[in-house]
């Protein structure tokens, strides 16, 4: 059973699309397997839809610093030439069926959640048990990968700088605090250490914002394994 | 930016205040998008892009800071709205939540051409509801099919008679009536999903 959720703050910036593309995603995978979350999601997007359209919308937002001018709307006639060259083009969008996509790792062949499929994905760079795949979406210091871990593979004991999204795809892993199962959005920062493990193998979606710090000796030696991971 | 988020926190169901919309103005709206989807109704498009267009340059200022980028969101979500209208599922939420997403998704692909120099729509993968959700009910129900719905198809237009005569009559699946037709999957689902509105407004289920 899923037990790791995003927390309200993050659901409501995802609704109103201020989250980079890295974290919408993660949120988008996780609601595709939680339902509690895709009821919560419905909601507040119900609730940010009425807010934003309602006639208290001026009251509302008049709240923040940006209020609205009186210009934007000086100009009918630019409103109406918009409407009619909208209205010019009679064509519809039709719907669009999608073919599924899979991602294949260490003889293992996973289903690609859709919120991933039009992201630019390097290759897999493998360093022994671990195998990483680069997503690259260009999001400054917001790393963002597909990791997998193998059979009785594991990550050195090791904190975080700034903050470690983990979103278990397929699969389990043990740490400290205990087992995490598909689905699960796990969300550390620099207050958490952990060692996780995987008995079963496991894919993961990472997004980090800093490399890992190893909190172990022979930190020269696990270094490596930080920045390929992050 | 990143306020360290309690990452396990168990999600409680979420009380939403009460709308301040009145049940009456969405719909007024649905039935503005109806009669897009059916008539390609100039009126009714009009009057809908005058019902949102403060708001949604009001919003787009707030997200995208510049009054031409909001005028942009404006365009780019009525255009939508004009081309999508038959892709709305009165039946499934309001018209404001619909709009809402369509205008949140361009909005998002925006900031991230700004922010992170990408020209990709990833908004489309992020937030499918607004298709998808006509995915799961692109054929009649039960309810539907035992009521009158079928004696009234000779008020389609031609091609949707087609579909909804293949579909429901000879009982084909929607790809073997694609391949018959040699339309793509989407037009068939697109012209089941316009006869349906017709058909239900038909016998005044909608509207
Ligand atoms: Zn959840």
């Amino acid at each position: 059973m899923i037990t790791h959720h995003p927390h309200y703050e993050l659901l409501n910036a995802y609704v109103e699309g201020e989250l980079p593309a890295s974290l919408s995603a993660g949120i988008a995978v996780h609601a595709e397997m939680c339902e509690i979350c895709a009821k919560n999601i419905q909601r507040i997007t119900e609730e940010a839809a009425a807010n934003t359209f309602s006639d208290d919308a001026n009251v509302y937002n008049s709240l923040s610093k940006k209020v609205i001018t009186d210009k934007a709307f000086d100009n009918i006639s630019e409103f109406d030439l918009m409407m009619k060259s909208i209205m010019e083009d009679d064509s519809i969008t039709e719907m669009m069926t999608q073919e599924p996509l899979d991602v294949e790792i260490k003889g293992t062949t996973y289903p690609l959640p859709t919120a991933l499929r039009s992201m630019a994905m390097m290759g897999w760079q493998k360093l022994g048990k671990l195998s990483r795949a680069r997503i690259n979406l260009n999001e400054g210091s917001l790393h963002t990968s597909l990791l997998h871990i193998d059979k009785d593979g594991g990550v050195p004991s090791h904190t975080h700088k700034g903050f470690e999204l983990t979103l278990l795809l397929e699969g389990s892993f043990e740490d400290e605090k205990g087992t995490y199962v598909k689905g699960d959005f796990i969300w550390l920062t620099d207050k958490h250490t952990h060692t996780p493990h995987t008995k079963e193998g496991c894919l993961c979606y990472t997004v980090a914002d800093d490399a890992l710090q190893f909190t172990q000796g022979l930190s020269k030696l696990l270094n490596p394994i930080g920045k390929f991971i992050y | 930016m990143y306020t360290p988020w309690t990452y396990n926190s168990a999600p409680t169901e979420i009380i939403i205040r009460n709308s301040t919309m009145n049940s009456d103005e969405q719909q007024q709206l649905k039935s503005w998008l109806y009669d897009i989807a059916t008539d390609r109704d100039k009126n009714a498009f009009t009057a809908l892009f005058s019902w949102f267009a403060p708001k949604i340059i009001q919003f787009g200022i707030q997200k995208l800071n510049t009054e031409s980028a909001a005028n942009e969101l404006l365009q780019e979500t009525m255009t939508n709205i004009w081309r999508k209208a038959h892709l709305f599922n009165g039946d499934k939420g309001e018209a404001t939540t619909w709009v809402y997403s369509i205008m949140r998704n361009l909005s998002f692909d925006m900031l991230r051409k700004v922010r992170s120099n990408r020209e990709d729509t990833l908004s489309e993968d992020i937030w499918p509801m607004a298709e998808a959700q006509l995915v799961q009910e692109d054929s009649f129900d039960d309810h539907l099919m035992s009521s009158n719905l079928l004696k009234n198809i000779d008020i389609l237009p031609e091609a949707q008679k087609e579909v909804v005569k293949g579909l429901y009559l000879e009982e084909m699946s929607q790809e073997q009536l694609a391949t018959k037709l040699a339309i793509p999957l989407g037009t068939v689902k697109s012209r089941l999903r316009l006869a349906l509105i017709k058909l239900k407004q038909q016998i005044g289920e909608s509207k």
